[in-house]
């Protein structure tokens, strides 16, 4: 053991003394961190979304101030609360039409809604039925729909994105008919048997004033309400909002799909604890660690190149003893920077440790594992330093970009994701996805704790991957 | 006489197809420093890289201290110590580190290690520069330290594989005086080397090989008293009876005249000289110019191999 020792800590003093591997190893992964934590953190904190994003800028004034009775809230209200509720939209509110304007200049949004100061006011006015029934009445109803400028909503469109416009505006033009047209129903049916309504009908059917003298008119015009109703019954026509019309449960609400427009940060500034330093840190503390292959490899292919793997053979040590004592100070070293970059993305970026910090021991031995192995095959395999320099960092950058740590996994297809798990970073990633959660938003609750199961298997694999890489390297060493 | 600790016995390599070593045989006596002599792509280091148990040969036995030798015979290795061709140290560690590393692996420690690494230092002149990184010495300085390395175990056998290729005249002093010292101890050495001169300043008995084959093995006199002496004498119009008066000598094997140019062969030129100074006072013709050849390994190894040693 004493020589295995003697050569593995002469290797570590060499290691040590290697300006270069310190580069690669440890202060390479810290300016990624930084640069990128800097420039598109951001990108790092976006959780994959499929809903279809409709923004709106909201300038209605809303309800008289006499106003009583339906509807309870302003009509733009009633129209976010539809539009919030169905499912696979997200709402965005734009604070101006300003920046409204300028984001459809950029073409930063395909089309914006905004509701104009008049809008409750003229959606309040919206009637089937004319003068004298309705005072100053708006028919917004039209060949394709609702014409939007009669009620007081405009669409900014920015030319360059027709399609997206076009799926927005009927997203919009879906909404709209199912707040206006129930209101324009229930209002209309209100007015089925009421006095001006028996008037009007007595110019249709005169008889109708002989028929008072047995019936009242209130009786005869409460029966034809009750009669139309009750010829609709699958609807209730008193309704005046689509659930009620069309007898059917009001959609659940849903908060999150809702919320303010936040201009991109065009700061520059580090966000200490920010969640995307939970994705960076490990992101780069794995894809670094497997840069190991290039140390390991630069190290056997020194011992070739400076003659002293002659004299290693030639002394009285055997083939397990010579590869162990090369192993062990690349271990040693792998580790040691494993631990310093979680500990140097705690100490500079904030990075939380999570619920469950000593998990984070097996999983970086267990990477340090795998790294170390698929180093040992590189080096025993590469003769030259261009060798190790080359095939080194073609495979690792294969492997981290298969692997998604140069990205946020979470934005991976599924597909992508599956067949990234031929990657040893993959199950290093998976288990600190689980042991470093983003930190929790304010008033929501804490993310669960891991589970302490996958972590271990992930390590498991890792392991694995790990006996797989050092048993091919063996079988590859060439000393001689 | 002492008893051989080296016996190569019918030592044959192949790569591939190609031999490298030839049936060759030897043994090197307890203490000798036994020199091999051949131009490079002679199998000298093949052969070296056989005594140092890092090739096994295709065939042929090894024996060291009675033991066969083979890459499995790994405690014969602590007997054994190589000065390879090609320098065999770490550049970035200090001349004490890698001196103190190779020490540990052979099972040095503690003050005898400390003890042996600065008696090193000084036998090759390296004591002021001992903390000083390897990388940073000239190249005689880088054998010196290769040197030291091979010996660090007291090795009983010592292989040096041309110890001295590319080293300043300084450097190469340095070393022969280590050599003929740690022999003088009584380490048994085999001096490898194309420089015929090293050889035959060092080398007590040499073994001269070509094309993996060992041509000939004896002691320096036994060697050049293979060749005689050629004499040439030069002289302005040389008589008619010249020839065969110098052919007539005691000692005279051969007598050619090309114009006025003489050649004798003589395996013993000194008991001669007077003997054709007194012919050619009789004659009252005496030589214009007189240039005596005495025999070389260069002119053995040309005889041998019928090609010159730097070919």
């Amino acid at each position: 053991m004493m020589p295995t020792l003697t050569l593995a800590l002469k290797d570590l003093r060499l290691l040590l003394r290697d300006s270069r591997s310190a580069v690669i190893l440890l202060v390479m992964p810290l300016l990624l961190i930084l640069i990128l934590g800097l420039s598109i953190g951001s990108l790092f904190e976006q959780k994959p979304d499929d809903r279809i994003r409709v923004s709106v800028v909201n300038l209605d004034a809303g309800l008289s101030e006499s106003h009583t009775g339906f509807p309870p809230k302003p009509w733009s209200q009633m129209v976010l609360d539809d539009l919030t509720n169905t499912g696979n939209v997200r709402v965005e509110l734009i604070p101006t039409r300003e920046e409204a304007e300028r984001l459809i200049r950029k073409g930063d949004r395909a089309a914006v809604v905004v509701f104009e100061p008049q809008f409750s006011d003229f959606v309040q006015r919206c009637s089937f039925v004319g003068e004298p029934f309705t005072h100053d009445p708006i028919n917004p109803l039209y060949r394709d729909g609702i014409l939007t400028r009669e009620i007081g909503v405009t669409i900014l469109r920015n030319p360059s994105q027709l399609v997206a416009y076009s799926v927005i505006n009927q997203v919009v033009q879906v909404t709209l008919m199912r707040v206006v047209i129930p209101w324009m129903i229930g209002r209309a049916f209100e007015m089925i048997g009421t006095p001006p309504f028996m008037d009007r009908m007595e110019q249709y059917i005169p008889a109708l004033k002989g028929a008072y003298l047995i019936i009242s008119k209130q009786t005869i015009g409460e029966g034809i309400q009750k009669g139309i109703g009750g010829f609709f019954s699958k609807y209730d026509f008193t309704g005046k909002t689509w659930a009620k019309l069309t007898k059917s449960e009001e959609p659940p609400a849903i908060a999150e799909n809702r919320s303010a427009y936040e201009a991109p940060d065009g700061s520059v500034r580090l966000n200490r604890g920010a969640m995307r330093y939970q994705v960076l840190v490990p992101a780069y503390t794995v894809t670094f660690a497997f840069f190991l292959v290039l140390t390991v490899g630069w190290l056997f292919v020194a011992e070739r190149r400076h003659g002293t793997l002659i004299r290693l053979r030639a002394a009285p040590l055997t083939r397990w003893q010579i590869l162990l004592g090369k192993l062990l100070p690349c271990l040693a070293v792998s580790l040691a920077q494993g631990f310093l970059l979680l500990l140097c993305g705690n100490l500079i970026f904030g990075m939380s440790f999570g619920p469950a910090p000593w998990l984070l021991l097996p999983v970086v031995v267990c990477t340090s594992c795998a790294a170390v192995g698929l180093a040992m095959l590189v080096a025993g395999m590469a003769r030259t330093e261009t060798q190790v320099a080359v095939y080194g960092t073609l495979l690792v950058l294969m492997l981290a970009g298969l692997s998604g740590s140069m990205m946020p996994r979470d934005l991976m297809p599924e597909t992508m994701r599956q067949i990234s798990r031929v990657t040893p970073h993959a199950w290093a990633l998976e288990a600190y996805g689980q042991l470093l959660p983003p930190p929790a938003e304010p008033g929501q609750p804490p993310a669960p704790p891991p589970d302490t199961v996958d972590v271990l298997r992930d390590c498991g694999v890792l392991a694995g991957f790990g006996a797989v890489f050092l048993g091919l390297a063996w079988w590859r060493m060439r000393l001689d | 006489m002492n008893q051989p600790i080296l016996a190569i016995s019918d030592v044959r390599k192949q790569y591939g197809r190609a031999p490298a070593l030839n049936g060759v045989s030897l043994d090197v006596q307890a203490g000798e420093l036994f020199g091999l002599l051949g131009p490079n792509g002679a199998g000298k280091t093949t052969l070296m890289s056989i005594l140092a148990g890092l090739l096994d040969a295709t065939s042929g036995t090894v024996t060291l201290f009675g033991q066969p030798l083979s890459q499995q015979a790994r405690s014969l290795r602590q007997s054994i110590g190589i000065a390879t061709q090609d320098l065999a140290l770490y550049p970035e560690l200090t001349a004490r580190e890698n001196l103190t590393f190779f020490g540990r692996l052979y099972g040095l420690a503690g003050e005898p290690l400390r003890h042996r690494v600065e008696e090193l230092l000084a036998g090759v002149g390296l004591t002021e520069r001992g903390d000083d990184r390897a990388g940073t010495f000239s190249g005689g300085m880088k054998r010196r330290l290769n040197l030291a390395i091979a010996v660090i175990h007291r090795p009983k056998l010592l292989l040096l594989d041309e110890p001295t290729t590319g080293v300043d005249p300084q450097s190469r002093n340095h070393i022969f005086e280590q050599v003929r010292s740690l022999n003088a101890a009584g380490m048994t050495m085999i001096y490898t080397s194309h420089y015929m001169e090293e050889v035959q300043a060092l080398c007590p008995r040499i073994a001269i090989m070509d094309q993996g084959r060992m041509l000939a093995c004896d002691t320096l006199p036994n060697l050049l008293r293979r060749l005689e002496s050629v004499l040439h004498l030069q002289f302005d119009t040389p008589p008619e009876t010249l020839r065969a008066r110098l052919a007539e000598l005691p000692g005279v094997t051969g007598c050619t005249i090309q114009g006025q140019r003489v050649e004798l062969t003589t395996p013993n030129a000194a008991p001669l000289l007077p003997r054709i100074a007194t012919v050619c006072a009789e004659l009252a013709q005496m030589p214009t110019t007189m240039e005596l050849q005495q025999p070389t390994l260069e002119r053995v190894f040309l005889h041998l191999t019928g090609h010159d040693l730097r070919d």
